[in-house]
């Protein structure tokens, strides 16, 4: 760990005030680092004032809804907000910049643009969407090469990385509180034990999507209910349910429970209540925060098989796949793994053994020798002179 | 005397479905013209966008969403498109409200054309979805159903970018 103390400015590109991943990310990095006696300031586009509670937000404007990549993103940039966040770099003498998703037009971009300096910029997301991106990377990249050390969330956001500008990063994971998460389970684990309930199997989600799978799991529901009878299916997450329910037979409906959004704290109490986590997602995923943070908390996942999934859960065999899009061994894989006990349980040690590797303790230091290394032979982050030239040498 | 009565019901009965048929067809033929104004009218706004990013001053990330979504709406089939005319709708009235704002400068003709190609394509937009929603109204009908009155043609899509424009 660093010997002084650093000031430390995180560039959150998407709107914060509907977390998501990384807004959740630059928080807790935010939090455990100011824990640690560091000066941290967050720069995020905010849509109400009002939601500003936390003394290191500050608001760059209000974010713009863009979509991308089967979502719709809330980004932030225009003259206002390329204003705010170089004043705010002037005014703040960081010792390092950190700018989230900096190939994302938004004010993570335009920080990269206004700043010199010791800068780090994280990678979180794995793009198929390749053509569209490819049109522009030649504008992307002199601002990617502006970056003194590069993160990536995973090898999928590394191949990214590497497919659409050519450069290397470390990974680093994402991460989590393994402590909370490991507490809530201990907690909810004596109370399990001791009532006999139905066998709950859980999935959390933006369920509308059709990329996070939950038209599959439904589909393969009737065949499992066919072998355990008291199976429930509880669905947490942001979005309508009736969409779901008005599409379902009324027999199957029963064993369907929604939840509706959870915050953080409801999320680790569900995590520790159900029995099996599922993530039958058909792809888009960088990640899986939720994987780590389901092993942390001691429940086995089953999840499908693509890249990020099986690179998470390979390691410590602390999860199962299943064959993507494939609900007949989805149904198969459920049965199978809820019919063995022992299994489960072994599934569920080696997921707390394995999710250690996420923990803050480990994830924050691992970025601050990142930040160390940026910061070799630098001086403190300053406005860049001659960066109104975007448009130079950019036309033939 | 019935059987004149049976073949004049018969007769009316098939002119009824050849004048439905054809009713049909009529409407399916202004949707294929309103979408073809429609798309011309896209076009030219990505165009336009390109223009924008060329001569105005702009942020880094401003450009980028205005030239990514140009591209895609340049090159890629209608249907993979929707993601990049609604990031062309939402930049480019953000952008004529930062310009009306004194917040970027564009220089007068491309801003009126801007605003104008705006008004045609809201306008486009609207006719066209008028269109659909009469071809989707008059297919649910029974007889048309029924009798196969619209025969291979596809039913036209409502795309969310149309939906938000509105």
């Amino acid at each position: 760990m660093s010997e002084r103390t650093l000031r430390i400015g995180l560039v959150c590109p998407y709107g914060w005030d509907i977390p998501g991943g990384v807004q959740i990310h630059i928080r807790e990095l935010a939090e455990h680092f100011i824990a640690q006696g560091h000066s941290v300031s967050v720069i995020a586009p905010v849509a109400d004032d009002d939601l500003i509670t936390d003394t290191w937000l500050v608001n760059a404007g209000r974010p713009v809804p863009i979509p991308f990549n089967g979502s719709v993103a809330r980004v932030l940039f225009g003259p206002i907000a390329s204003s705010r966040v170089r004043q705010w770099i002037a005014q703040s003498d960081f010792d390092v910049l950190h700018l989230h998703e900096p190939g994302i037009p938004s004010i993570s971009l335009l920080a990269c643009w206004a700043a010199e300096g010791a800068m780090v910029g994280t990678f979180h997301a794995s793009t198929p969407k390749m053509r569209a991106i490819a049109s522009v990377s030649p504008l992307i990249e002199p601002m990617i090469e502006k970056l003194s050390a590069r993160i990536a969330v995973s090898e999928m956001a590394q191949a990214t990385l590497n497919n659409l500008y050519g450069t290397e990063a470390v990974v680093i994971p994402n991460g989590i509180d393994c402590e909370k998460f490991g507490r809530a389970y201990r907690e909810a684990k004596d109370k399990r034990d001791s009532r006999k309930n139905p066998t709950r199997i859980g999935f959390l989600g933006r369920f509308e999507e059709t990329r996070k799978g939950l038209p599959l799991l439904i589909e393969a529901l009737p065949k499992v209910i066919k072998v355990i009878p008291d199976l429930e299916l509880v669905v947490a997450g942001p979005g309508d349910p009736e969409k779901i329910l008005a599409r379902l037979d009324p027999t199957l409906a029963r064993h369907v429970k929604f939840l509706g959004r959870l915050s953080e704290i409801e999320k680790v109490d569900f995590l520790a209540s159900i029995d099996l986590y599922l993530a039958p997602n058909t792809g888009g995923e960088s990640f899986g925060i939720i994987l780590a943070e389901a092993m942390a908390s001691g429940t086995p996942v089953l999840a499908s098989d693509i890249p990020a999934f099986v690179d998470l859960l390979a390691v410590g065999d602390c999860g199962e796949t299943f064959t993507s899009e494939d609900p007949v061994a989805l149904a198969r894989s459920i049965i199978q793994l809820l019919k063995n006990p022992t299994r489960l349980q072994q599934l569920a040690e080696n997921g707390v053994d394995s999710a250690i590797r996420f923990d803050w303790g480990s994830v924050a230091s691992q970025i601050m020798s990142v930040y160390e290394v940026a910061m070799t032979g630098q001086g403190k982050v300053a406005v860049g002179s001659e960066n109104a030239s975007w448009k130079k040498g950019r036309d033939r | 005397m019935n059987f004149i009565l049976v073949a004049l019901v018969v007769l009316i009965f098939a002119w009824y479905l050849s004048f439905s048929a054809s009713r049909l067809d009529r409407l399916h033929h202004r949707v294929e013209t309103s979408w073809e104004h429609l798309d011309a009218l896209l076009q030219r706004r990505a165009a336009l966008a390109l223009e924008i990013s060329h001569q105005v001053d702009l942020d880094p990330a401003t450009d980028l969403i205005l030239r990514q979504s140009a591209y895609v709406s340049r090159e890629e089939a209608i249907v993979d498109r929707n993601d990049a005319e609604r990031s062309l709708s939402e930049s480019l009235t953000f952008l004529r409200d930062s310009a009306h704002n004194g917040e970027v400068s564009i220089s007068v003709p491309l801003l009126d054309e801007l605003t104008n190609l705006t008004e045609k394509i809201n306008l486009a937009i609207a006719i066209h979805l008028e269109g659909v929603k009469s071809v989707a109204k008059l297919r649910s009908k029974f007889i048309y159903r029924l009798f196969h009155l619209a025969g291979k043609a596809k039913l036209p899509r409502i795309y969310s970018f149309e939906e938000d424009s509105l």
